[in-house]
C-alpha cells in the first residue's frame, strides 16, 4: 500500500493510526511487570503472556490492514452479511464454548482461545450504523425497533455467555450510534426510562437494597454465573481492595518501573488483564495514569474528529460506535480499579493481556481510519 | 452532515470530555491524597525472616552410586481452609486436570502426616500445562496453589530401605527443640535411618532473607539481610550397593523359600510350613568394622515417603499384618543367638580353663542336672568330641556341661570365674549397643544380677521376687548355647565374630565412609574405632577356626547340606549354624560365616524368623550373598528341607 498520488493513504491520520502502538508498548511493559514474578514462581517463562500479546499484536496489525485496504463503503453495503456472520460463532460458543472465569465464552483454537464476543462489538456497530444509513432520513419508531433488535439480539447471545461487561459495552455503543444517526428525544427518553426501571426493579425486588449502585451490576453479574455468588462477591471485594491501595501507593511519581510492591507480591489478581491499570497506577504513579488516560483522550478525540470529518453519515455512525466503545471501556476499566465503577470483565484497549481484545481493537482502529483517509473520495 | 447530527456528534464529545475528567480527578485524589500515602508509610517498621530450604545432600554407596538424591517437583497444594464442599469440588476437578484418582488426592488431602499448618500437598511432578491451567483459572481452583519443592529420589529403588530411611515433616513435638537450628513447621528432616543419623551434614543451611514487612505481612522493598545458605553435603555411605542387592534378594529368596519348606516341630499337628515372616542380613568388613551391607526383611517403598506419606500408605507399613518393614531388624532385631553363641563359650571356658582344647567329652545325646534334662536337637548323639569337633558338628551336650562347669565354679564362690560366658560375651559387645549410627537395641546378657532385678521389677510378692532371683545351674546351662535369656541383634553377632576372625579387635561399626560438600572437597572422613582388644591364644582361635570350618565343609558339619558343591579349596569358609527356640514359634534359623573376598575378610549373618535350622534357611542365604561376593553368580537361594538331615 505504497503512498501514492492517488492512494487515500496519503490523508491518513498519523496521530490515529500511531497511538496504538505507543499505548500497545507500554501494555506489554505492564503485562511483563505484572506476570513476571507469578510466572516464575510457577516454573514458566516470565515472558509467557508478553510473547503470546505480542503475538495477539501482529495479528490485530495485519487484521488493521486489510481492513484498511478494503474501502469501508463496501463494508457499510455488506453490513447484514458482518452482522450475520458473527451470530453462529455467538451461539456455537454457546453450544461448544470452554468457560473461563464464570463466563462461558470461548473458543480453543490449538494454543490460543477466541473470544467472538469481542469482535461482535464492532460487528454489532457496523450493522446498526449500516442501517441506520440506509434508513438515515426516517428513523421512526419501528426502524427503531429494528436498530435495537439487531444490537438486542447480539447482547443476548453475548449476556448468555455470562458476559457482563461485554453486553453493558454494545449497550452503549448502539444507543450512541442511534442516538447521532437521529433518535428522537422522546424515543430517547423512554429508552433511559425504561433502563432505569429495570434497574430500580432490581433495586427493590431484590436482597440488594443495601448494597451500592456498583454492586448490584456485581450481584447481576454473579448471579447470572452458575454456582458461586458467595465466593466471588468476596473476590469482588478483594480485587477492588488490593486494586486501590495498589494505586494508592503509586502516589504521584510511583514507586518505579517493576518496584510496584502490590505487583511484584501478585496481590491483584487479573492484574494482566482486567486490572492491569493498577501497575500503571502503583509503579508508574499518577505522572504515568494521567499520561496514559490523555493518550487515549487524544486517540478517543482523533476517533470524534473523524465523526465530524466523514464524507458520508455511515462513516460518522461508525466513528461515534467505535469512540463509543473506546471510551465506555476506558471509562469502565479504569474507574472499576479505582472503586467508581461495578467490577466487570471488561478489557482496558491495547492495555489487557488478552488477544481477542487486541485485534478486535486494532480492526475497529482500522474501520474509523478507513473513513478518516476516504474523507475526500 | 447534517447540524443535527453534528450537535449530537458534540454531545457525546462533551460526554466524554465529563467521563475523561472524572477519571482524572479520581486519579489525583487516590495518588495524592496524604493520609493514604502515610498510612503505607508508616507500617515499614518490622521485618521478618523467610527460610528457604537449600538441596539436601546426596547419600551414596561406598563407590559413588548414588542411593538418594533431590530432585525439583512441581507438586499442586491445597489450602487447608476450605469447606468441605470446596475441596471436595477442587479435588474433583483437579483428579479431571490431572487425570488421578480422586480417593488418593483426598486420602493426601486428608493425611495427617503432613502439617496441618501448610497446604496440603496432593500431587507432585505436574506438568506445566496442567500447573498453566491452574494459573489461568484461579476461580476455577479455589485454594489450590502450584509451588516448586526438592523432594526425595531413590535411584536404585528402594534399596537399603530402613538402611537409607526417609525425610519427613518436623514432628510438632521436636519443633522447640529445633527452633534454634531454624527449622519450621513443615519443613523436612531426616526421620529415620542415614536421613536421620546424618541429618547435619545432609541438610545444609537454609537461605534466610530479612525482609521488611507490611501489617498484612508483605514484603517491602529489598531484603535487608541476606544469608544465602548452603547446599547439603553428600554423605557416602560403606554400604556396598553391589552386596546389598545381592543380600536382599537372598535373603527374600530364602525367606520365600523357607515358607515351602515344612515345620518337623510341628509335624504331629499336621503338615505346617515355616511362616518365616521376616528376616536379616548383616555383612560386615571384618579388619575395620565398615558394614557393606545390612538387609532387613519385610521392606517398604522409599517412594511412599516422597512429598508426605498419605494415611493410606502409613497405615499399611505400620500395620502389624504387615510386619513392621519400618524397622531395621539387622541393628534392631532382638534374638536367641542359639549355637552362634558356642563361639562366646568356647572362648569363655578355654580363657578360664574351665575345659582345653583337647579334652573329650563323651555326648550322650542329653545332660541332666538338678531334675532336668536338657537334650541334643533330635536327640542326637555324638560320642566323644573335643572343642573342634564340638563345633563342627554343634554337640549341645558339650557346651551344656560347660555351662554347667561354669555355674559350679560360680557356686563355690568364685563369682568372676564362674560368670566367665557373661564377661566373655560382653567383651565380644553383647548386651551393650555397637555404636553404629543407626538405631539400635542392647541385647542381653543375662547374670545373677539381672535375674534377680528382672525378678524383683516383674514379680510382686517377697517370696516369688527371692524365688525367681534365683541363678539356677539350668540358667548357666542355656546361656552357654545361646538360649534362654540371652538375645543379641545380628549385627552383635556379626561383629562379635568379626572380633574373633580378625585377631581380637572389636570395631565399632560403622556405615559412613567419608563426606563431601558441594564442590567435591572431603570434608570428613570417618575413621575406624576400637572398642576394646582382646588377646585370643592362638591355637585355641585355630581350634574354634577349625571346628568353625568342619560345619561347613565335612560331611558331619551343620551346615553341610547347605554348602554341598561349594569350591571350599577356592574359597575356605568358617561358619557356625544356629538354631534357637522360640516358645510358642517356630525356630530362629541363624547362620554366621567368615570368608575372604576380594582380598578382604568379611563376616556373614543372617537370621531368619521362624524358619528352621540354622542350616535350612540361613545358612543357604548366606552362602548365596558368599558366591556372589567371590564372583559365582549363584542363582536363586536354595533351603534345605528338614529330611536331608540338617541338624543344630
Amino acid at each position: 500500500m505504497a503512498a501514492s498520488e492517488t492512494s487515500p493513504l496519503r490523508h491518513a491520520d498519523p496521530v490515529l493510526l500511531a497511538l496504538p502502538f505507543a499505548i500497545s508498548g507500554l501494555g506489554l511493559l505492564m503485562i511483563y511487570s505484572s506476570s513476571r514474578t507469578r510466572l516464575a514462581r510457577q516454573g514458566m517463562s516470565q515472558f509467557y503472556y508478553v510473547e503470546r500479546q505480542s503475538l495477539a499484536l501482529v495479528l490485530g496489525v495485519i487484521a488493521m490492514a486489510v481492513v484498511l485496504a478494503i474501502d469501508y463503503r463496501r463494508i457499510r453495503d455488506m453490513w447484514p452479511l458482518v452482522y450475520v456472520a458473527v451470530l453462529p460463532l455467538l451461539i456455537g460458543v454457546l453450544v461448544t464454548g470452554r468457560t473461563h472465569k464464570g463466563a462461558q465464552s470461548w473458543f480453543q483454537v490449538g494454543p490460543l482461545q477466541f473470544q467472538p464476543s469481542e469482535i461482535t462489538k464492532v460487528a454489532v456497530v457496523v450493522a446498526v450504523a449500516g442501517y441506520c444509513h440506509h434508513h438515515r432520513d426516517d428513523l421512526d419508531a419501528g426502524r427503531l425497533a429494528v436498530g435495537l433488535a439487531i444490537a438486542g439480539i447480539a447482547m443476548a447471545l453475548v449476556f448468555l455467555q455470562h458476559d457482563l461487561g461485554t453486553t453493558l459495552v454494545i449497550l452503549v455503543c448502539s444507543f450512541a450510534v442511534l442516538v447521532v444517526a437521529g433518535l428522537r428525544p422522546v424515543h430517547i427518553g423512554v429508552l433511559v426510562l425504561i433502563g432505569v426501571t429495570l434497574v430500580g426493579a432490581a433495586v427493590v425486588t431484590g436482597k440488594v437494597a443495601a448494597y451500592r449502585v456498583d454492586r448490584i451490576v456485581g450481584f447481576l453479574d454473579q448471579s447470572s454465573g452458575s454456582n458461586k455468588t458467595a465466593t466471588q462477591q468476596t473476590q469482588a471485594e478483594y480485587s477492588l481492595q488490593e486494586s486501590k491501595i495498589a494505586i494508592v501507593n503509586g502516589g504521584f511519581a510511583g514507586e518505579g518501573l517493576f518496584k510496584g510492591r502490590q505487583t511484584n507480591l501478585s496481590y491483584v489478581p487479573e492484574q494482566h488483564t482486567d486490572f492491569i491499570f493498577t501497575v500503571v497506577g502503583e509503579e508508574l504513579g499518577f505522572f504515568g495514569g494521567a499520561t496514559l488516560i490523555g493518550l487515549y483522550g487524544l486517540l478517543v478525540w482523533r476517533l470524534w474528529r473523524t465523526a465530524l470529518l466523514s464524507s458520508d453519515f455511515f462513516g460518522t455512525l461508525l466513528a461515534v460506535g467505535v469512540l463509543a466503545i473506546f471510551a465506555f471501556q476506558i471509562f469502565e476499566n479504569i474507574g472499576m480499579t479505582m472503586g467508581i465503577m461495578p467490577i466487570t470483565g471488561i478489557p482496558l484497549p491495547f492495555m489487557s493481556y488478552g488477544g481477542s481484545a487486541i485485534i478486535t481493537s486494532f480492526i475497529a482502529i482500522g474501520l474509523v481510519a478507513n473513513v478518516n483517509m476516504r474523507r475526500f473520495s | 452532515m447534517s447540524d443535527n447530527s453534528r450537535v449530537r456528534v458534540s454531545i457525546v464529545g462533551v460526554v466524554i470530555v465529563a467521563l475523561f475528567s472524572t477519571l482524572l480527578v479520581r486519579l489525583w485524589f487516590l495518588q495524592s491524597g496524604p493520609e493514604d500515602s502515610l498510612k503505607v508509610q508508616a507500617v515499614l517498621d518490622s521485618t521478618s525472616v523467610i527460610q528457604t530450604p537449600t538441596p539436601r545432600g546426596e547419600i551414596k554407596d561406598r563407590n559413588g552410586v548414588v542411593l538418594v538424591r533431590d530432585r525439583a517437583s512441581w507438586a499442586v497444594t491445597i489450602d487447608r481452609d476450605l469447606s468441605k464442599r470446596s475441596s471436595d469440588k477442587v479435588i474433583g476437578q483437579l483428579a479431571e486436570l490431572l487425570h488421578l484418582k480422586i480417593e488418593q488426592l483426598r486420602s493426601q488431602y486428608l493425611s495427617d502426616r503432613q502439617s496441618l499448618l501448610q497446604p496440603a500437598i496432593v500431587a507432585l511432578d505436574v506438568s506445566q500445562p496442567d500447573r498453566l491451567e491452574i494459573l489461568q483459572d484461579p476461580q476455577n481452583y479455589p485454594g489450590v496453589r502450584v509451588k516448586a519443592l526438592t523432594v526425595r529420589e531413590y535411584p536404585r529403588g528402594s534399596l537399603a530401605a530402613q538402611v537409607l530411611g526417609y525425610v519427613g515433616e518436623v514432628p510438632s513435638a521436636d519443633l522447640p527443640r529445633l527452633k534454634k537450628l531454624h527449622y519450621g513447621p513443615g519443613d523436612d528432616i531426616g526421620l529415620a535411618g542415614a536421613e536421620y543419623a546424618f541429618e547435619s551434614q545432609l541438610r545444609g543451611r537454609p537461605r534466610r532473607e530479612t525482609i521488611s514487612v507490611d501489617p498484612t505481612g508483605a514484603q517491602v522493598g529489598e531484603p535487608v539481610k541476606i544469608d544465602t545458605g548452603a547446599v547439603g553435603n553428600s554423605v557416602y555411605l560403606t554400604i556396598d550397593s553391589n552386596v546389598q542387592r545381592a543380600a536382599e534378594k537372598a535373603l527374600a529368596e530364602g525367606i520365600l523359600g523357607a515358607r515351602g519348606l515344612q515345620n518337623t516341630d510341628l509335624a504331629s499337628t499336621g503338615l505346617v510350613n515355616f511362616t518365616a515372616p521376616a528376616g536379616s542380613v548383616v555383612v560386615l568388613d571384618a579388619q575395620d568394622g565398615s558394614v557393606a551391607a545390612l538387609a532387613s526383611n519385610p521392606t517398604y517403598p522409599l517412594e511412599d515417603w516422597v512429598g508426605g506419606i498419605s494415611t493410606a500408605n502409613y497405615a499399611a507399613i505400620t500395620n502389624p499384618a504387615s510386619n513392621f518393614p519400618l524397622v531395621n531388624r539387622a541393628t534392631q532385631g532382638l534374638y536367641a543367638p542359639g549355637s552362634t553363641f558356642k563361639l562366646v563359650t568356647s572362648l569363655a571356658m578355654t580363657k578360664d580353663r574351665v575345659r582345653g582344647i583337647g579334652d573329650y567329652y563323651t555326648d550322650v545325646g542329653k545332660f541332666s542336672v538338678g531334675g532336668t534334662t536338657f537334650r541334643n536337637a533330635k536327640d542326637e548323639q555324638f560320642g566323644p568330641v573335643n572343642l573342634q569337633q564340638a563345633l563342627t558338628v554343634s554337640s549341645d551336650a558339650y557346651f551344656y556341661t560347660v555351662g554347667n562347669d561354669f555355674w559350679n565354679i560360680w557356686d563355690r564362690g568364685d563369682h568372676r570365674r564362674g560368670l566367665g560366658i557373661q564377661s566373655e560375651a560382653r567383651d565380644l559387645g553383647f548386651g551393650a549397643r555397637t555404636g553404629i549410627e543407626l538405631d539400635e537395641n542392647d541385647g542381653r546378657v543375662p547374670d545373677p544380677a539381672w535375674k534377680s532385678a528382672y525378678a524383683h521389677a516383674n514379680y510382686k510378692t517377697a517370696k516369688a521376687k527371692k524365688e525367681n532371683s534365683v541363678w539356677y545351674p539350668g540358667d548357666n546351662i542355656l546361656s552357654a548355647v545361646g538360649q534362654g535369656d540371652v538375645v543379641v541383634t545380628p549385627l552383635q553377632l556379626a561383629n562379635a565374630y568379626a572380633a574373633f576372625a580378625n585377631g581380637g579387635t572389636l570395631w565399632r561399626p560403622h556405615i559412613e565412609d567419608h563426606v563431601v560438600d558441594a564442590r567435591g572437597k572431603v570434608v570428613a572422613t570417618t575413621k575406624a574405632k576400637a572398642i576394646r582388644h582382646l588377646t585370643f591364644d592362638p591355637n585355641v582361635s585355630a581350634t574354634i577356626l577349625a571346628g568353625l570350618q568342619g560345619s561347613v565343609d565335612q560331611s558331619k558339619g551343620t551346615a553341610n547340606a547347605a554348602f554341598q558343591g561349594f569350591p571350599f579349596n577356592l574359597f575356605p569358609i568358617a561358619g557356625k549354624t544356629g538354631t534357637a527356640q522360640v516358645n510358642g514359634k517356630g525356630d530362629t534359623s541363624l547362620f554366621a560365616a567368615i570368608f575372604t573376598a576380594n582380598g578382604k575378610q568379611y563376616v556373614a549373618v543372617a537370621v531368619v524368623e521362624q524358619a528352621g535350622f540354622g542350616a535350612q534357611t540361613a545358612a543357604p542365604i548366606v552362602r548365596n550373598i558368599i558366591e556372589s561376593m567371590t564372583g559365582q553368580h549363584p542363582g536363586i537361594v536354595h533351603v534345605i528341607d528338614a529330611n536331608n538331615n540338617p541338624h543344630d
